[in-house]
């Protein structure tokens, strides 16, 4: 046996997605069912257009969706956790730019019992005062222990110098924020916005089809569709003038690293080309990011960069921590990719690894209903359905080192990028 | 219910197969049975080190990252205190890879010096990253070394310090690799869209010309039993007092293990739970408190961890806490709380094994411990746990004399 030699690969050409069944409650609420588990358990999803984006004032989304939990009209927060638990449930609440919402994971056989409980917290919350109280303190001294970690302090850092503080994206949460926040703005954020107008259900796991009666009797109900306010204008986007953001810390041994610039988002043609480009660059653990900085330098535990993409934006962000001394070498070396990146082919043999590594990962995304679902829901937030998992495969597959020369060209440079640094 | 097929091969590898058709990926875990707690104590951090260190080439492989990923797979691994585990997720069709490239790194490694100093270089910022320039980042390292005087576990996973791993030479490196990365000392699990029979050939084909080490017979120091309250006070730069309170608790096949971790249920596990319920919500003297443990084979700890409200004294908040323990020795857990962890445990392993990475993991982890077919009657165990045997527990663990308290003041 000759073990040099590798066994052959089998190439992934085509894929076979789950069912997806799609339905619409009594009131027009959009359902998707993934109903092809194994294990007994389902995930209820609901999501909502709620994010930072709809609110007029800073932390009101994150708020409202964080004390869903904290009581309704017929349950205080001290019955709802018990019924959670007593069940084996998890609920968690979560809250984005675009989107906001929760989903409830239950062993199938307690599902019946739980909704009841999971449907009042979007219909009938009551944001009582004292346990409000008792989440913004306690989220103050969060924020004290975040204020001490070099890459949240980055993190803030780059979204502020790339949207300006009047934007939605980069709006970070201050101290001052957390004394103006009043249940009054809880309670209209709530009824604005978290309506059956405004929702759409997930459900995955394996289930039976009379789950979908269930969701009708608690969510399908016309008296539950009220107007949405319309939807802000375009927030404008106000970058810093200064490229280089350094903040000094005298004490710190690394420094946290986030350079990028505005750019595209998943609305827009380039894109799926892009991200085999990152990949290619960042965006895998044989990126050339990784392979150069971690992986021949040894100057970090791990470097990435990411073509975030929002609704309204898009940006790319190179992240890393590094030793304090190899900070501006870090920045050179990076700055050295890009240049590579912008002036030579990848060759074939690096391309094909990151085509059939990409082909493996949609794979994955798609591989049993509760992580499809959490690869639907990102979709879904851009109108798109499953055929984008198809483009994206095909263009892996098609994709020729010319295009991403020229991608590279258009979508990489460094002179244009913030340079965060903080440590 | 995890079914699985086994066998053993001659060199001792044992080989666990678990057939799922509803996935179209296999995954594929080795597991060595070494730890942090087989270093020695001039060089600690090594098994960890080490881990990094199977990624950079093998004997007949440069390296081993790039072939699994052409092959659309990922890998990644960890290092416990008493296990280093490695796994591969990729389509099931292209299983063969998984083989080839774990077979030739447990054959032999590369060990090529310069791929060592860069991994040590890449530890040593993971060691920056998480335990120095963090806020509270070095309360691991005092917690060990002051609940175990003698045992191994008296350090981290990640090492005592820098100096330690900048320290290590080749020849260790391969004297570790020769004594524990053998054939013998490892367990072979693989899951998914596959095939038993053929997973079994495989195996022989590329792990059975692997020749078998030395029996591994470990004589760790015992760690004496603890008969005094430990209390360290520690002030740095951080914005928010805060408390760490260690409990001796028993090894992991000892008779009162499922009562134990239940106990850690009660007080921690969701919104309803004790500590944050009457110590966040109720008395709000806690930002944030949790209850969990080391989950370790020899004699762990069951740690209480809380940051303090602001302007709440560190004595009026450690008080607390141990009022809520104490309760928990005096008084009977009722039958609906009893239920209540129970139903939790049962849903938390039920999702446990969505995944089928998960269920491979369990199958190696319970192989390693004595029998993979435990697995499948961990439900019953902590379904079996009484009220009266869980006070039992508390009562002894939950004891001043058996706990270890860190007092993290923050000077600002």
């Amino acid at each position: 046996m000759n073990r040099q030699l590798a066994p052959e690969i089998n190439l992934i050409d085509s894929i076979t997605f789950p069912n997806v069944e799609q339905l619409k409650l009594d009131n027009g609420v959009p359902v998707y069912l993934l109903n092809e588990g194994v294990q007994d358990v389902v995930k209820i999803e609901l999501m909502f257009k709620a994010g930072k984006w709809f609110e007029s004032k800073n932390l009101i989304a994150d708020f409202t969706n964080r004390m869903l939990r904290e009581g309704t009209k017929n349950y205080s927060a001290k019955q709802i956790a018990d019924t959670f638990d007593y069940y084996g449930a998890n609920f968690n609440t979560s809250s984005g730019f675009e989107t906001a919402g929760a989903s409830l994971f239950s062993l199938t056989k307690h599902i019946d019992l739980l909704l009841p409980v999971f449907a009042e917290i979007f219909t009938e919350s009551v944001f009582p005062e004292n346990e409000l109280n008792t989440i913004l303190s306690n989220r103050t001294q969060r924020l004290s222990v975040d204020l001490k970690k070099n890459d949240f302090l980055a993190n803030r850092d780059f979204l502020n110098a790339l949207f300006g503080k009047n934007h939605p994206y980069g709006r970070v949460s201050e101290f001052e924020h957390f004394e103006n926040i009043f249940v009054d703005d809880l309670k209209a954020f709530y009824k604005s916005y978290y309506s059956a107008t405004n929702l759409t259900i997930l459900v995955a796991g394996k289930f039976s089809p009379s789950l979908v009666e269930q969701l009708n009797k608690y969510f399908g109900s016309k008296n539950l569709l009220r107007d949405v306010p319309a939807a802000p204008i375009d927030y404008a986007i106000e970058s810093s003038a200064e490229r280089i953001h350094h903040t000094e810390k005298s004490d710190s041994v690394q420094s946290a690293i986030i350079i990028g610039n505005m750019s595209i988002n998943k609305t827009h043609p380039d894109f799926l080309k892009l991200s085999v480009l990152n990949t290619v660059f960042g965006g895998y653990f044989g990126s050339r990011l990784m392979s150069n900085i971690r992986e021949e330098k040894g100057y970090t535990y791990g470097i990435y960069s990411s073509f975030a993409s929002y609704p309204h934006a898009g940006f790319i962000e190179i992240a890393s921590e590094v030793g304090k001394d190899v900070r501006d070498a870090t920045l050179k070396e990076i700055q050295h990719e890009i240049n590579v990146l912008r002036t030579e082919l990848i060759d074939e043999e690096e391309l094909q690894v990151v085509k059939n590594y990409m082909s493996g990962k949609i794979l994955r995304s798609i591989d049993g209903p509760l992580k499809f679902s959490e690869t639907l829901k990102g979709l879904l937030i851009y109108n798109q359905d499953v055929s984008y998992i198809d483009q994206l495969l095909k263009t892996v597959r098609e994709v020729t080192s010319d295009e991403l020369l020229q991608l590279a060209q258009k979508y990489f440079d460094y002179d244009k990028m913030y340079k965060v640094t903080v440590g | 219910m995890i079914k699985f097929e086994e066998t053993v091969l001659k060199n001792g590898l044992k080989i666990i197969v678990h057939e799922d058709t509803a996935t179209t990926m296999a995954a594929v875990n080795i597991l060595y049975k070494v730890g942090s707690r087989d270093e020695d104590i001039q060089q600690t951090g090594f098994a960890h080190l080490f881990e990094h260190f199977m990624f950079e080439g093998s004997k007949n492989i440069p390296e081993f990252d790039t072939p699994l990923q052409n092959a659309g797979g990922e890998n990644n691994a960890f290092t416990s205190t008493d296990i280093t585990n490695y796994y591969d997720i990729l389509p099931a069709n292209n299983l063969e890879t998984a083989f080839w490239l774990e077979s030739d790194r447990m054959l032999s490694l590369a060990f090529d010096e310069e791929s060592l100093n860069t991994q040590k270089n890449v530890v040593m910022e993971e060691f920056k990253e998480h335990y120095i320039n963090q806020p509270y980042g070095d309360v691991w390292h005092k917690m060990c070394a002051l609940a175990y005087k003698v045992h191994p576990y008296q350090w981290p996973v990640i090492g005592l310090n820098l100096e330690h791993i900048e320290q290590v030479k080749m020849q260790s490196a391969k004297d570790f690799f020769f004594k524990y990365y053998r054939p013998n000392n490892a367990v072979l699990v693989v899951g998914g869209n596959v095939k038993a029979n053929e997973v079994f050939a495989l195996a022989e084909k590329w792990f059975g010309e692997i020749p078998s080490g030395e029996k591994i017979t470990r004589n760790l120091p015992k760690e004496p039993i603890q008969n005094e309250e430990r209390i360290l006070e520690v002030k740095a730069d951080v914005p928010v007092h805060s408390i760490y309170k260690a409990y001796k608790i028993g090894t992991r096949n000892s008779a009162d293990f499922y009562a134990t971790d239940l106990l850690r249920d009660i007080l921690s596990n969701g919104d309803s739970s004790r500590l944050y319920r009457q110590l966040v919500k109720e008395e709000k003297l806690f930002s944030s408190i949790s209850a969990y443990g080391t989950d370790s084979i020899d004699e762990g700890l069951l740690l209480v961890e809380g940051k303090l409200s602001k302007d709440i004294s560190m004595d009026v908040a450690e008080k607390a806490i141990e009022k809520v323990l104490h309760e928990m020795t005096q008084e009977k857990i009722s039958d609906d709380e009893l239920e209540k962890v129970k139903n939790k445990i049962e849903a938390y392993m039920v999702f446990s094994e969505v995944n089928v990475l998960n269920r491979v993991m369990n199958l190696a982890y319970f192989e390693m411990l004595g029998n993979a077919a435990d697995v499948n009657n961990e439900a019953e165990k902590y379904r079996a746990v009484t009220a009266e045997q869980m006070q039992a527990a508390a009562a002894k663990v939950f004891r001043k004399e058996n706990c270890n308290t860190i007092r993290y003041f923050s000077n600002n």
